[in-house]
Formats: structure tokens, C-alpha cells, sequence
């Protein structure tokens, strides 16, 4: 995607995607987007908002501007914690949470998410974890986020890992259940149908599968 | 402009004449398809189409059609009547017709603004058309009413609009009633200390006018007064003013406060509205120094005297003139007025309402009435800013937009707040040599001097930071933060989130319609906009003036508004109710209703159901009688005869009935 580029001070139009703003938007109530006044009170309510390169307001404004790079590449969508204290006191009722999650599934689909970043790795892991078997394995899951985001955090959380193990409050083992073969059949069919979906909230107005 | 078709001779001859109205009817509507068809309508002898039938030429062309005889009624297709029915009935008068023999069909308002589709748009035009010719066959040549207009004015609400309202009027020789629901006039503005972006004393500039209001001979001041019933018309409304029992002679009493001092109360007992609810005041008192009527009053609710007639009543005693009179009673008075003003003001936003703010739960958080308060002079601290614990404050928040610009109370911009808070941080810095921080989202300064004002307080190092504040909390996070109050919010132009610990805190509430706003814009037959403010006429170009003829808005009452623009729009309620008075007489619609005695079987139904009492009954001929100077034209009698004898001049069953026809044979 090249989004790394443009981590300057300056963007051209060449830069942008006009149409950034209505892909976001077209989830339901989405639109509220565009009534944003950019006061800043969903930043001042935001209780993560200290941790993130842009605040949830500039966000907003990014996304109406159709910086898409810079949007879906930001650390701030994966950090929202779905407090809802920006959606609760906007004086416009934007739902800006919703906003988040929109745009933390294009993130995903479009594979430009902050790489090495633990939050969207535990949420493919999860899913991995439970389309494989059925159940989630919490031993295995902490096993291969940090093995994917920072091996060497292995060693830290060494310690504590072996007195869980010991105390029983945490396993290694792989958890399942009976008939997985059923599972795996349900959720082909709604991944199907999530695709032909996506593709239609992706490109409104065009067919789908065309 | 082109012509199609020339009818017969017949007695009854109709000129349709069908407006472009620029591109406004003419983008949807095919004009000369309208033209063509209603040429070909029953009685229709001329059939013309022209770009504005409104400008000069349009009109000639219905006039010089009259004057040569091809025409003795008229139809217009153009925009709606409430925008020109009066400029083509005076064309129609001016030559030489009638003006009642003329109909108008709205083919904009209700065709052409409200649809894509044109051949619908054609369709319906061509409908409305023919509905208007077929009615006009049966439209009777009428003669208007006059009715003579009263002199005299009822201004209500005596801040500064109604004050400079009720002068404007008085200096011109007229003579006004002034009502004022308060203890004395004022209003919001004998409350503040200063006044932007000048700094003028607002006690200063005020306190005149309100003397010039006590001492003028054509003004009647009634305070502590409500209006509780208006009847009547333009040019001749009945009010009824209740005057509330201050129980004290106003007559007799000279101000001179030995009551109040005489109380048994020491000291003071309920909040002070004045102050708003900074100090207390006792039973009986004067509400500030400059009160005008400097009359003192007393609070029935709270006097020991009124309440359980078990006080030494020490106040009487103390009166030397004999002003007290603890048995006052309520007095209804009536008057006869031509026009009225309203001029019935705004109240704060409740800051209690947004609770992060803190408001009522953290000491040192106030509204910025309760700081205009504090700042003044003549206030409860003496125009000391202090802390509750008498300090001075070291640093001060002043958090804009508190009730405005937000979807959950207040939608719309409150308009003064900005500049007020601009000149309270001037103030607060002046008194006090504080940190000041404005928290604000957008700084809006438009006005003669605003945003010079905004400039010198930029240089005065004034903060400003364009964030609305998230909440204001006593949540400590640093060891500078202890003991104060945290205001937290977006830097927006940085992009950081603050944290900036104060002392005080000044909450700028927005201004919100008066709470009965409803039942008073009911009391005088005026409608009010969905927030509740008083809805002008025309946004640009009436807005001064209400649906109700003879009613004339001023101030705030109307939408938010600064001193400037409610002094201007009161000036402009006086110049309009003058020209309705000087005119001398109101022209009313002839749309009376009548008795068509022949059916009249007797039965009185009318009579009782008539609003205005406008029917009698004629022992004589044994039949139901209808006087035309008190009809308004309701129509309710017309629908409740049984035997159908009354009818109302242009709404007749003819004229209803062919109208409706018109519409069904040619849709």
C-alpha cells in the first residue's frame, strides 16, 4: 500500500481518497460523520486517548478528508476500547465507536494494519483459535501473540506463566469440541455470505460479484 | 408573452394569466401547454403567460385586458397568496374592477418547489388552474371593511427592548402601556456590571432610559403585572392586565427602605433573584438600588405577616407614609390597545443540566449571570472576584458553549456568549491578574467592534484553547493539580489532550426561550419556532412582525440576541406598530360570514357556538342574525347550520363545490 510514505507533513491531493469518508460512512448512521463540528470533546472524554498517535477528533477530520493511509495505519482505532464516552457526549451524537469498528474492518480487509501492533494479531488469533477447534485455547492464544508481536516478551512473562501453570488457572493444552466438522460448515456459510456483504458496503451501488 | 385563444361574449369573461416566475415555475411546469389548455376552459376570453406577472408589466397586461373589455374576472397561476393575493386584487381595483372577482392558483409553492417530475408538475398546474376558473364564476363582487385603528399600545416586557419600544412610541405622542412581570424594569440588562465590546457601564446607559420610562406622561408602567387574556383584532385588542398584590401602596411608597430594614428577619431569609441566588434577601425588598418603580415588595410566600398574620409587623410600624397594606388584593385591569409588542425577553440555559460540568456539586463553578453578578459593583461581593474561601483566584476557566451547539440540549448557537465571555475574562484578568483559559470551539465575533475586542484580549494573554471542554472534575492526577479543579479537554489545534487545573470556573449557560414561552405566544395567537422562540413572519423580510396582524415581536424573545440588535429590533416594533396607528384604519378581509334567511329554520345552533358573540337572533323575523363588524370570518357557524342557510362571502358552497369540481373534471 506504500502508506509508510506519507508519514510527512505534507499530503497531496494525489495522496488522498476522496472517497475514503463515504466507504467509512456507509454503515448505518454512519453519515452522522459528516455533522462533526471538531470540538474535541470525544478526545477529552476518551480515557486511551493519551496513547494514540491521533486523537479519535482528528480521526474524524481524517477520515472526511480521505486520508485512508493514514486512518487505517493509526495505532488510535485499535486502541479504542469501546467505552462509548466519545459516542455518549457528542453534542452531534456521532457514534464514534461504531466509526472505529468500520474502520478497523477495512483496516483488516485491506491488510493495513499497524504491523506487529498486538491488537488486531490477538483478534485473527482468536478466530484462528476458535475456527480450528471450536473453543478457545487462552495458553496457545498468549503463545502466539507474543510470538508474533514480541518474542521477547516470552521471557518476561515467563514467571508468571509458570505459576499459573502450576496453580492450574492456565493451560497449554489444546481445547476443542466434539463436532467441529459442523462448526467449520456454519461458518463457511456466513463467511460467504459476509464476503458478497463486504463487497457490497466496499463499492455501494455496484453489483456484487460482478 | 404571447396570447392563445379569444373566448365568446359571454357575461362572464375570465382572463387566465399563468406566471414563469423567472425559471421558478417555469423549469417544471410547461407554461404554454397551461396556457393553451386553459384557453380552452368555460367564461375563459383571455389566456396569457408572462415571466413575472408580479413586475409592472405583468400587471398591465391584466389591466389594459380589463379596460378594453375582454375581461371582467381574473386568474392568476403564480406563486402563493399569502406572497401577492393583495398585489393582484389592487390591480385589479386600480382598473376598475372588483377586487374579489379574481382567484389565485399556487403553482409554485404547491407544484413546482415540490416536485422533480414535470409532467406531474404540468398536470397538477393545469388542475389548479381549472379548479380556479371554475371557482372564480362564482366569486360576488364584495366591498372590504374598515375598521378604525385605537391609538394606544401595549408593550410587554420591560428589559431594554421593551423599554426602548415603549419610548420610541411614547416620544412620538402615542400613548403605552407597559407591562413587566418583575418587581421593577430592567430586565437582564440591569444586571450585568459592563457591556461588550465597548466596556460601557451597563447601569450607566440603562439606568437613564429606565428613569425616562417612570417619569414619561404617555407611558402607564405596570410592574409586577401580567397579561391574562387578549381578545380582538388588529387595531383593536381587549387585554387584560392582572396586576399582582405587591402589598404595598405604589402611590405611597418613596423607596426609602426603613421597611425592610424594620423586618423581623435581621437578616436575609430567601435567595435573591436579582443576585441570582449569590446572597439572601428578606420578605419585603427593593430588587436592586435603581429600581424603577422604586417600590419595595413584599414576597407573600415567605412573610410571616401574609402567611400566618402572627408577626409584630414591624414594617408597618416602621412606614411612615402608611404604604403597607397586608390585605392587598389581586386587580384585574382592562384596556383597549391598537397593536402590541412583545418584547418578553430569554432565560439562562440550567447548567445542572450537563452534570460533568460539576455544576452544584463543586464549590467555585458559576453560571456567567451569577459572575456578571459577582464583577458588579453594586453586587453581593462589591465587584470582588473571590474564591468561597475569600481568596482571589489564581487561574480561571471559562468554558464556552455550555447548553449550545449540542444535539441533546440546545441545537443552535446562543450568539452573545462568545463576546460576554470575552468581556468577563477581561474583567476577571483586570480585578484579579488570574490565568485566564477560554475553552471554546469556534470563537464567533461578527459585529461592529467584536472582533477588536477579541484581538485586545489575544494581547492581553488571555489563553485561549479551541477544545470543548470534556468535563471538569476534582480528580487529582500531578501534585499541582491538588486542591483544584481539573478542566479537561481536546487541544484541537495541537492535537493533545489538556488537562488545566483552575481555581474557578465560569460556565458561559446559552440563552434559551422564557419557560411559558408556549402558553404566552398562545395567550396572543402567535406561533412559536420548535425551540420555543417567538417565529417572525418572514425571516429577512417581516422580522419584526407576526402572523397575527397588530403583533410586533422585540429582543430576544425572537431568537438570541445582544443589546445592539434588540434595541434595533425594539426601535423597528415601535415604527411598525406607529405606521398601523398612523395609518388610522385596518382594511379587513370581507369574508364575513351570513344569514340567507329564506332557510333559516331558527334553531339558535349558531348563536352559542360563535367565538366573537357575532350572531343574535332577529325576534322578528324569527331567524339568526349575523353582525359583520364582529365576524372574523371562522367559518364555524357556517358548518354547523343544519338547513345550510349560513354561508360565508368567499368560502360559499358555490364557490367551494365548483373549486373541487374544477380539480376532478380536469385532472
Amino acid at each position: 500500500m506504500g502508506y509508510a510514505k506519507h508519514r510527512g507533513k505534507i499530503r497531496f491531493e494525489s495522496d488522498l481518497e476522496p472517497d475514503f469518508s463515504k466507504e467509512i460512512s456507509s454503515i448505518p448512521e454512519g453519515e452522522q460523520l459528516f455533522s462533526c463540528i471538531q470540538c474535541g470533546t470525544c478526545s477529552g472524554m476518551c480515557p486511551l486517548s493519551q496513547y494514540m498517535d491521533y486523537t479519535p477528533r482528528q480521526i474524524i477530520a481524517m477520515i472526511r478528508g480521505g486520508f485512508k493511509n493514514d486512518v487505517l495505519s493509526s495505532y488510535t482505532t485499535w486502541l479504542c476500547a469501546s467505552c462509548y464516552s466519545c459516542a455518549v457526549e457528542c453534542p452531534k451524537e456521532i457514534k464514534l465507536t461504531d466509526i472505529m469498528y468500520a474502520a478497523k474492518r477495512l483496516a483488516i480487509r485491506e491488510g493495513v494494519y499497524p504491523k506487529r501492533f498486538p491488537i488486531p494479531i490477538l483478534a485473527h488469533e482468536f478466530f484462528k483459535n476458535v475456527d480450528d477447534s471450536g473453543r478457545n485455547s487462552e495458553g496457545r492464544l498468549i503463545l502466539r501473540l507474543l510470538l508474533r508481536t514480541n518474542p521477547l516478551r516470552l521471557f518476561n512473562q515467563a514467571g508468571l506463566g509458570w505459576r499459573l501453570l502450576k496453580t492450574g488457572r492456565f493451560s497449554l493444552k489444546k481445547e476443542s469440541i466434539v463436532h467441529k466438522g459442523e462448526l467449520k460448515n456454519i461458518l463457511k456459510v456466513l463467511e460467504k455470505e459476509h464476503m458478497v456483504k463486504s463487497k457490497e458496503e466496499l463499492a455501494p451501488g455496484r453489483e456484487a460479484g460482478s | 408573452m404571447s396570447t392563445v385563444g379569444t373566448g365568446s361574449n359571454d357575461k362572464c369573461k375570465i382572463g387566465v394569466y399563468v406566471c414563469h416566475c423567472g425559471i421558478n415555475i417555469s423549469s417544471k411546469v410547461d407554461v404554454s401547454k397551461t396556457v393553451r389548455f386553459a384557453a380552452k376552459l368555460p367564461h375563459v376570453t383571455v389566456s396569457r403567460e408572462y415571466k413575472f406577472m408580479c413586475a409592472d408589466p405583468g400587471q398591465d397586461l391584466i389591466q389594459q385586458d380589463i379596460r378594453d373589455g375582454r375581461i371582467n374576472r381574473a386568474v392568476v397561476a403564480s406563486c402563493s397568496p399569502l406572497m401577492h393575493e393583495p398585489t393582484f386584487r389592487n390591480t385589479m381595483a386600480e382598473a376598475g374592477g372588483n377586487p374579489f372577482l379574481f382567484q389565485m392558483a399556487n403553482i409554485r409553492e404547491h407544484v413546482s418547489w415540490v416536485t422533480l417530475d414535470n409532467t406531474a408538475a404540468t398536470e397538477k398546474a393545469m388542475s389548479l388552474i381549472s379548479a380556479a376558473v371554475e371557482r372564480v364564476v362564482f366569486h360576488q363582487p364584495l366591498m372590504p371593511n374598515r375598521v378604525p385603528v385605537h391609538p394606544d399600545v401595549l408593550v410587554v416586557g420591560g428589559g431594554i427592548a421593551g423599554i426602548h419600544a415603549a419610548l420610541t412610541l411614547a416620544d412620538a405622542g402615542q400613548k403605552v402601556y407597559l407591562v413587566e412581570r418583575e418587581p421593577s424594569i430592567g430586565g437582564h440588562m440591569a444586571k450585568f456590571d459592563k457591556t461588550f465590546p465597548t466596556l460601557d457601564c451597563s447601569a450607566c446607559i440603562l439606568t437613564p432610559k429606565m428613569s425616562a420610562v417612570r417619569a414619561h406622561s404617555n407611558i402607564t408602567l405596570w410592574s409586577y403585572s401580567e397579561v391574562i387574556g387578549v381578545d380582538g383584532f388588529v387595531g383593536n385588542f381587549k387585554v387584560r392586565v392582572r396586576r399582582k398584590p405587591r402589598y404595598i401602596i405604589e402611590e405611597r411608597c418613596v423607596g426609602c427602605l426603613d421597611c425592610i430594614e424594620a423586618c423581623i428577619y435581621k437578616s436575609g431569609k430567601v435567595p435573591d433573584e436579582f443576585n441570582e441566588g449569590l446572597v439572601k434577601r428578606k420578605p419585603v425588598y427593593i430588587p436592586f438600588p435603581q429600581a424603577t418603580p422604586l417600590v419595595a415588595v413584599i414576597d407573600a410566600k415567605t412573610c410571616i405577616g401574609i402567611r400566618t398574620g402572627k408577626c409584630k409587623m414591624t414594617c408597618i410600624d416602621a412606614c411612615e407614609r402608611d404604604a403597607i397594606d397586608l390585605n392587598q388584593s389581586e386587580e384585574i385591569n382592562e384596556i383597549e390597545v391598537g397593536a402590541i409588542i412583545l418584547a418578553t425577553g430569554f432565560k439562562t440555559f440550567n447548567a445542572k443540566r450537563i452534570y460533568r460540568y460539576g455544576y452544584g456539586k463543586y464549590s467555585n463553578i458559576y453560571t456567567s449571570l451569577e459572575l456578571e453578578r459577582m464583577v458588579n459593583a453594586a453586587g453581593p461581593t462589591g465587584g470582588e472576584i473571590t474564591l468561597k474561601n475569600g481568596q482571589k483566584p489564581k487561574a480561571v476557566g471559562i468554558v464556552h458553549c455550555v447548553g449550545s451547539r449540542d444535539n441533546k440540549t440546545n441545537k443552535y448557537c446562543s450568539k452573545v456568549c462568545c463576546m460576554y465571555s470575552l468581556k468577563l475574562a477581561h474583567l476577571i484578568k483586570e480585578r484579579t491578574g488570574a490565568e485566564v483559559y477560554n475553552f471554546y470551539i469556534d470563537m464567533r465575533t461578527p459585529g461592529k467592534g467584536y472582533e477588536e475586542f477579541y484581538d485586545r484580549l489575544l494581547e492581553e494573554n488571555v489563553h485561549f484553547i479551541r477544545g470543548r471542554v470534556a468535563e471538569i472534575t476534582d480528580w487529582v492526577m500531578t501534585p499541582e493539580e491538588e486542591g483544584k479543579l481539573v478542566i479537561r479537554a481536546e487541544d484541537t489545534l495541537v492535537g493533545v489532550v489538556r488537562r488545566v487545573p483552575v481555581d474557578m470556573v465560569v460556565l458561559s449557560v446559552g440563552l434559551e426561550p422564557q419557560p411559558d414561552a408556549e402558553d404566552v405566544g398562545r395567550l396572543f395567537n402567535i406561533s412559536c419556532t420548535r425551540e420555543g422562540w417567538f417565529l417572525e413572519r418572514h425571516p429577512k423580510l417581516a422580522p419584526v412582525s407576526t402572523f397575527t396582524d397588530g403583533i410586533f415581536l422585540a429582543g430576544a424573545c425572537q431568537g438570541p440576541k445582544d443589546i445592539p440588535d434588540s434595541v434595533a429590533q425594539a426601535g423597528a416594533a415601535a415604527a411598525e406598530a406607529l405606521a398601523l396607528i398612523d395609518r388610522g384604519y385596518v382594511v379587513l378581509e370581507p369574508n364575513t360570514a351570513y344569514v340567507q334567511d329564506e332557510l333559516c329554520s331558527g334553531c339558535k345552533t349558531c348563536i352559542d357556538l360563535c367565538p366573537y358573540g357575532a350572531i343574535s337572533f332577529d325576534d322578528e323575523k324569527d331567524t339568526a342574525k349575523v353582525n359583520g363588524a364582529l365576524c372574523k370570518g371562522c367559518g364555524t357557524c357556517v358548518a354547523s347550520c343544519p338547513s345550510g342557510s349560513l354561508q360565508q362571502y368567499l368560502f360559499t358552497d358555490d364557490q367551494i363545490f365548483s373549486e373541487i369540481k374544477g380539480v376532478i373534471l380536469y385532472a
